[in-house]
């Protein structure tokens, strides 16, 4: 009875801000809804604020309402189903949490030392480009919230580029579900390395554009500078990762601290910030575009032929024209695709680098051909918890330049 | 001194003997399984004295036949020494509805809605959380999805594609603790009115008052115009 009471008390919602309006130090105080709706919250991000004239003093995050039980469903299927849920949590981003997703299967299976190195150089290729993508969509966003319009479009006309890139390999521009559990869903075709360098090759001086824009606009730095800002030591204990982490001065990146996906054979630096402010964090990005640039172009040199996925039919299925000619390989197929593949039972937590920050899947086995559960530890997630500590203080107009410099994708958040 | 995760594990060892259920390695991942009345004086050990600084995430896995029935996991980090470990906790005695697992958020102020995650979804109650409330789900939710005995389409339906009509009386076999379903409050009695309706009529085809009888004479499918006539005999 005791444990029903301690239930129902903690159903009750947002009991703290209308009680500050009542009594206490802030007798003036307002608070005021930002979001579901609002256009900068990117999303479905509803904002509780109490603000007394222009300055926050509470802000509280009201999330879920994109939840659409991803974990659950992924209990479901079986793991290569669920391949095709992890496009929709950072639905800007989607190859990066096939990779998350794809490390964890095949850390499950053992088989993480069979992958080719043609298949992790691509990976990292698509990874880097997906990084710009996502930085890209981050960037026009964030610039589009702060009253710089053109910046916006000029964003998005690069980023097509890279959905091109996209749906030349895979057919697909967003959900390409390209990078899966054993490999790539289908070889690259000719004319790939061309693709990239095209886009390599101009996108430099598109990138000097955004900088000529932005960088030392002075209404650009008067919205960022010192504002939103967030010390190193809230940034570790609250678990904020990636661009946020960086920014508040932290040299941490997964890709040079675990590298996975062969990221050590690549040469590159981790910018960092020193003020963790929305400025450090914005140029943070900028300089990464810079350094996935290089990598892309260090792999692109170096991209070997070979297979594209393990040859291991228990995993991957068997050339179609193997079916019509041998019982095994029918064998095989029908198997694959009517029930799939037992990893042993169990657990494993892959951590990559996102370009949000540490996307990490926890997938735990029982030995059936269906992940008994699987958990993502999504970077927004964790950097949306931060953003109290951020805007608490601050005035009201920051509290936008706040939210977009996080770069918090909802569907990611409420998974 | 260089920490390792199996340096940590032996450490661990040695200074709370008394704390360790069990350690995993399984693919090159340590596990320290701790018993939950130890969890806070462990990693605030670990936290102060190894430097694991930084907590990833923290969920559970629900093992429904075992006993105890959930796992409570916590993933950490050190940056400084650049290694990680898995903390695990088993909670759930028999016929516990809401077991109570004591909140790391003292120690690692992430935790907080990581741990506001897990209450949501598999039902554990954390002690000494600031703010333990619902985080995804709508807070009059009265049950907890990630669980394994919570249905994954949310019904078991008569029969497919039955208009969308839907027997209040299914329990989705969560438990008598609540009257259990899965909808809100509105929804209940949305499902009662339902439940009303004829169990004869067409599949398809939505329940009709007595005022719509002579207004929708012009329907033009076949089924349409059957399913109104064994719901007027039956009204007659």
């Amino acid at each position: 009875m005791k444990q029903q009471e301690i239930i129902k008390n903690t159903y009750t919602l947002d009991k703290d801000p209308t009680q500050t309006q009542e009594e206490g130090p802030h007798a003036d105080t307002m608070t005021i809804n930002m979001g579901p709706q609002h256009p900068s919250t990117h999303g479905v991000l509803r904002l509780l604020l109490t603000i007394e004239g222009e300055t926050v003093i509470k802000a509280i995050p009201d999330i879920g309402f994109l939840h659409t039980g991803i974990e659950k469903t992924a209990e479901a299927k079986s793991y290569h189903q669920a391949l095709v849920l992890t496009d929709r949590m950072d639905y800007v981003a989607p190859l990066s949490n096939n990779l998350a997703y794809s490390l964890s299967v095949e850390r499950l299976l053992g088989i993480e030392d069979e992958i080719s190195e043609k298949v992790q150089y691509t990976r990292v290729i698509l990874a880097e480009l997906q990084r710009i993508a996502s930085h890209l969509v981050w960037l026009g966003t964030h610039a589009l919230d702060l009253g710089a319009m053109s910046t916006f479009l000029y964003c998005f006309r690069e980023r097509e580029l890279i959905l091109d890139i996209f749906e030349y390999i895979s057919g697909v521009r967003m959900m390409t579900s390209y990078i899966c559990p054993g490999g790539l869903q289908a070889d690259l075709p000719p004319g790939f390395n061309e693709k990239v360098r095209a886009f390599t090759s101009i996108f430099p001086a598109r990138l000097q554009e955004y900088h000529d824009l932005l960088t030392n606009n002075q209404l650009w730095l008067e919205r960022t500078r010192n504002v939103s800002v967030l010390s190193k030591d809230d940034a570790i204990a609250y678990g904020a990762t990636g661009p946020v982490l960086r920014g508040s001065g932290v040299v941490w990146d997964i890709r040079k601290v675990f590298p996975y996906s062969g990221y050590e054979r690549f040469e590159f630096d981790i910018p960092v910030g020193s003020h963790g402010d929305v400025f450090d964090r914005y140029l943070v990005r900028m300089l990464e575009m810079e350094q996935s640039l290089k990598i892309v172009n260090q792999a692109l040199e170096g991209l070997p032929t070979g297979p594209y996925r393990v040859s291991n039919p228990k995993i991957t299925p068997p050339p179609k024209w193997q079916i019509t000619g041998s019982m095994e390989a029918l064998i095989h197929h029908f198997k694959l695709f009517t029930e799939g593949y037992r990893p042993p039972i169990g657990e494993a937590f892959v951590r990559t680098e996102s370009p949000k920050g540490e996307l990490a899947v926890y997938l735990v086995s029982d030995g059936s051909a269906h992940p008994y559960r699987m958990h993502v530890r999504g970077p927004s997630f964790a950097n949306l918890q931060v953003l109290p500590r951020m805007i608490e203080g601050g005035f009201l107009a920051d509290v936008v330049a706040g939210i977009g410099s996080i770069d918090i994708i909802l569907g990611e958040v409420d998974r | 001194m260089v920490i390792t995760a199996a340096s940590t594990i032996e450490t661990v060892q040695s200074v709370f003997p008394q704390a360790i259920v069990e350690t995993v390695e399984f693919r090159d991942e340590q596990t320290l399984v701790l018993k939950p009345e130890h969890l806070v004086e462990v990693c605030a050990y670990l936290k102060q004295e190894l430097h694991y600084a930084f907590l990833e995430t923290v969920t559970a896995v629900d093992w429904p036949e075992r006993v105890p029935r959930f796992d409570v996991v916590y993933h950490i980090l050190s940056l400084t020494h650049r290694c990680y470990i898995r903390l695990k906790t088993r909670v759930g005695q028999r016929r516990e509805e809401h077991p109570t697992v004591p909140s790391v958020t003292g120690i690692w102020p992430a935790a907080n809605w990581y741990e506001r995650e897990v209450f949501d979804l598999f039902g554990l109650t954390f002690s000494n959380h600031p703010d333990l409330r619902r985080i995804m789900m709508p807070p009059e939710w009265t049950t907890h999805p990630l669980r394994k005995d919570y249905p994954l389409t949310g019904f078991e339906l008569p029969e497919p594609h039955w208009g969308g009509q839907v027997p209040y009386t299914t329990d989705p076999g969560v438990g008598d603790y609540y009257q259990q379903t899965l909808r809100t409050s509105d929804g209940r009695g949305l499902n009662e009115k339902r439940q009303q309706v004829n169990s004869e009529q067409e599949p398809g085809t939505f329940a009709r008052s007595a005022e719509d009888d002579t207004s929708a004479t012009s329907s033009t499918t076949r089924s349409r115009t059957q399913a109104q006539s064994q719901d007027g005999t039956r009204k007659g």
